[in-house]
């Protein structure tokens, strides 16, 4: 039974995140999907809307100077499903994040793989289906 | 006999049976299925790789000086889809028709995307709009039956995307589609021919699927700070580092019309061939040049264009009217020679709109109150004659430039000198003058005496009423209006300015922007590329787009078509590449002539360049070069 629940769960997220992407502009044509940056920071805002959403954080850069990062997320409604509004991410809040940096040097954004932030063990990115698309 | 008749009666009634045209009924919701070309529509084209689109060189320069960032800028995060581009973005179609209730044909189809607009399809034989009416991101549409097949001409768009990486149609491209239904699956044809950017016409067909459970959300769209490096993300020529990034070969990569055809395919086998060698040995053109475009027709056009404001196509430059129950305001007076019929228009439309008899609402009880006579207010409201339009009350020059304040004398004499109009207008002893108003700058070069003493331009056409702060407005209403003018230095001159009526919503922006040719920048009046860059910036500060960076706050140019947001987004960003591109050239050491060799302006060419005429792509390269090397 247990496996076969698996199958199941496997399948459905399977399904889900094959589902309509909500892509606008070009994600690979954006961002670099082949390299990874991790960013420590605080959360500056949730911006949250479509067709993309953005994550807000003051990290420093690679030489050290702080800066305000945007971080493209999934559309508000795509978020909503998966249970993350206005309140689940405040202004302040201390987290971890990694992201495919933008294509374009000096571009201080990307696109979001994963949330993690340390008050309460809170994450985004590692299971199934959370990606943006 | 018999037997024939016999045969025949069935057939008379399937006849009859028949609807008079073959159409199909295309209402519903269609899901697109991804089946064509699904590596390029979810996540994205890979970079640089136009194969199957037959772009140009020009239209290959263009692609490859695209950066996607671009997609962060205030005006185009909300960007729709453009028309060619939609059938292939994901989501799905609502079609509903509207029907004529009387003769029951239908009249317009509606076509909803998910991620895109609303986009109507005139079936009632209505003609396409003239080139001076506005563009859109679907365009205009008109459509008709072909036996089972709706064929669907669309004009007027604005240039956007053939694919997501920078492979682009001009606004100068047309569009057919041909949209079949098969059961329960549309079958689209969509081909796009651009003397601009494309070779040949790009075909591409999609297919969508009957889907009653598909749902159209809401969908709605905000712009936010997304922290781009540049102001208008592009790269250099040369200098963009993702082409060829997703292992490619060039020779397929490279597009044009070569690679649209089965035969490609041999070639892409041969190791020995590069793409230079294929365009070179294949050089395919089978769509002729673009017409010439038609010489203006000698008259004044009025396209309305929202509120108290219309504008007037055909005297030189454009002209901004504003009409209503205080008079006549008018942004720029056009050249001298069309005064009268400048004039002629503006009494026609004048009457038209504030001075025509209404329709007589006075009857019996109803018309107690109404002040046409005391005695008989219903007769004579009858035979009542409405007020003549008020006069032209103020004239706002742009710049100094001739091709707009050359009519600016005759105007502003009133009442107008029947002689030329044909007409009195306005009644004699109403107001004795229009005023002028200009940026000092524009009186200081009209009125600065040349070496043999005598000014430029004769003192009766000089500004009455001149500014030299950053901004002026009228001092009450006009027509019911706020009207602001905003001085915008060194840009097409040192005397710009552009001028916005706060209740109608329409800036009239002169010369810093026009849609028929590059910005012309009179280095020897204070002009300069950057002061052009400006002004298109602030326009774009002011103007609030209706929905999806289209609609809303109308600009008026000096020259060529109705814009908004999108269009002066679209124009702010060739200026932009242009200036970067030159600047760089600068910072390189190269001369002037070296520069113009080496055709920084090649993509944008065909919508803005020209080799003749007052204004020359050589003459923009060069007045862009001095003015960044001062």
């Amino acid at each position: 039974m247990k496996h076969k629940m698996a199958v199941l769960f496997v399948a459905a997220g399977a399904f889900l995140a094959g589902t309509r992407a909500d892509a606008h502009h070009s994600l690979s044509a954006t961002y670099f999907a082949d390299k990874e940056v991790k960013l420590e920071g605080k959360i500056a805002q949730l911006l949250l809307r479509n067709p993309h959403s953005f994550l807000q954080i003051d990290a420093p850069d690679e030489k050290g100077v702080m800066q305000r990062w945007s971080l493209e997320w999934r559309s508000s409604g795509q978020l909503g499903q998966a249970g993350i509004k206005r309140d689940t991410l405040i202004a302040g809040d201390d987290v971890t994040i990694t992201m495919n940096p933008s294509r374009t040097v000096g571009d201080f954004r990307g696109a979001l793989k994963t949330l993690f932030r340390k008050s309460d063990g809170f994450g985004w990115g590692t299971k199934p289906g959370e990606t943006i698309e | 006999m018999r037997t024939h008749r016999r045969s025949l009666f069935p057939l008379a009634v399937l006849l009859a049976a028949l609807p008079a045209f073959a159409q199909v009924d295309l209402s519903g919701t269609w899901a697109d299925r991804i089946t064509e070309d699904n590596y390029e529509r979810s996540g994205g084209p890979p970079l640089g790789d136009y194969q199957g689109i037959p772009l140009n060189d020009a239209g290959r320069m263009k692609a490859d000086s695209h950066d996607h960032s671009e997609w962060s800028l205030p005006e185009f995060q909300c960007r729709p889809h453009p028309g060619p581009y939609q059938w292939r973005a994901l989501g799905a179609v609502r079609v509903s028709q509207e029907v004529d209730p009387v003769s029951r044909e239908v009249v317009e189809y509606h076509f909803e995307y998910l991620r895109s607009l609303e986009r109507p399809i005139y079936m009632d034989g209505r003609p396409h709009p003239p080139d001076y009416a506005p563009h859109s991101w679907s365009g205009f549409s008109t459509g008709k039956w072909n036996g089972n097949m709706l064929t669907i001409t669309t004009t007027h768009l604005k240039g956007a995307y053939l694919r997501r990486n920078g492979a682009s149609f001009s606004d100068n491209a047309t569009m057919m589609e041909y949209i079949t239904r098969h059961g329960e699956y549309l079958v689209i044809v969509m081909i796009i021919t651009d003397p601009v950017w494309l070779e040949e016409p790009f075909i591409q067909t999609t297919h969508y699927e009957l889907d009653p459970h598909t749902q159209l959300t809401l969908y709605p769209c905000t712009v936010s700070e997304e922290n781009i490096s540049t102001a208008v993300p592009h790269f250099l020529p040369g200098q963009n580092p993702n082409l060829g990034a997703d292992d490619i070969p060039a020779i397929g990569a490279r597009g044009g019309a070569v690679s649209i055809y089965p035969e490609f395919r041999k070639k892409l086998k041969d190791p020995n061939l590069d793409a230079k060698e294929v365009a070179k040995t294949e050089p395919i053109s089978r769509i002729p040049p673009p017409a010439p475009k038609p010489a203006p027709d000698g008259a004044i056009h009025v396209l309305p264009v929202q509120g108290n404001i219309y504008m007037l196509v055909g005297a030189g430059g454009n002209i901004t009217a504003s009409i209503g129950k205080d008079g006549v305001l008018l942004v720029d007076a056009g050249p001298a020679d069309m005064v009268a019929k400048v004039m002629s228009t503006v009494l026609q439309l004048a009457t038209a709109i504030t001075a025509s008899p209404e329709p007589n609402h006075c009857l019996g009880l109803h018309c107690a109150q109404t002040p046409a006579g005391w005695t008989s207010p219903s007769l004579n409201s009858v035979i009542s004659s409405p007020a003549p339009p008020k006069p032209v009350r103020f004239i706002i020059n742009t710049s100094i430039d001739a091709d707009h304040t050359g009519g600016n004398e005759k105007l502003a004499e009133l009442p107008a000198d029947s002689k030329i109009v044909g007409v009195t207008f306005p009644p004699v002893g109403i107001i004795p003058s229009a005023e002028i108003i200009a940026h000092e700058n524009v009186l200081h070069r009209m009125s600065e005496p040349n070496i043999g003493g005598k000014t430029p331009v004769p003192d009766a056409s000089w500004p009455t009423e001149t500014f030299r702060t950053a901004s002026y407005k009228l001092s009450q209403f006009f027509n019911g209006e706020g009207v602001q003018i905003f001085h915008l230095p060194d840009a097409h001159t040192d005397g710009d300015s552009i001028v916005f009526f706060r209740y109608s919503d329409v800036i009239s922006a002169g010369d810093i922007l026009r849609t028929d040719s590059y910005p012309v920048i009179e280095v020897d009046k204070g002009g300069t590329i950057n002061g052009v860059l400006d002004g298109l910036n602030r326009i774009l500060d002011l103007a609030i787009p209706e929905f999806r960076s289209q609609g809303g706050t109308m600009i008026i140019p000096g020259h060529g078509r109705l814009c908004d947001t999108g269009d002066v987004a679209n124009y702010r960003n060739m200026v932009a590449i242009m200036r970067d591109r030159i600047q760089d050239m600068i910072h390189k050491g190269m001369t002037l002539e070296q520069v113009k060799a080496a055709k920084p302006t090649m993509d944008y060419d065909g919508l803005y360049g020209s080799t003749t005429g007052p204004w020359t792509t050589d003459m923009f390269i060069e007045a862009a070069y001095k003015s960044l090397k001062k």
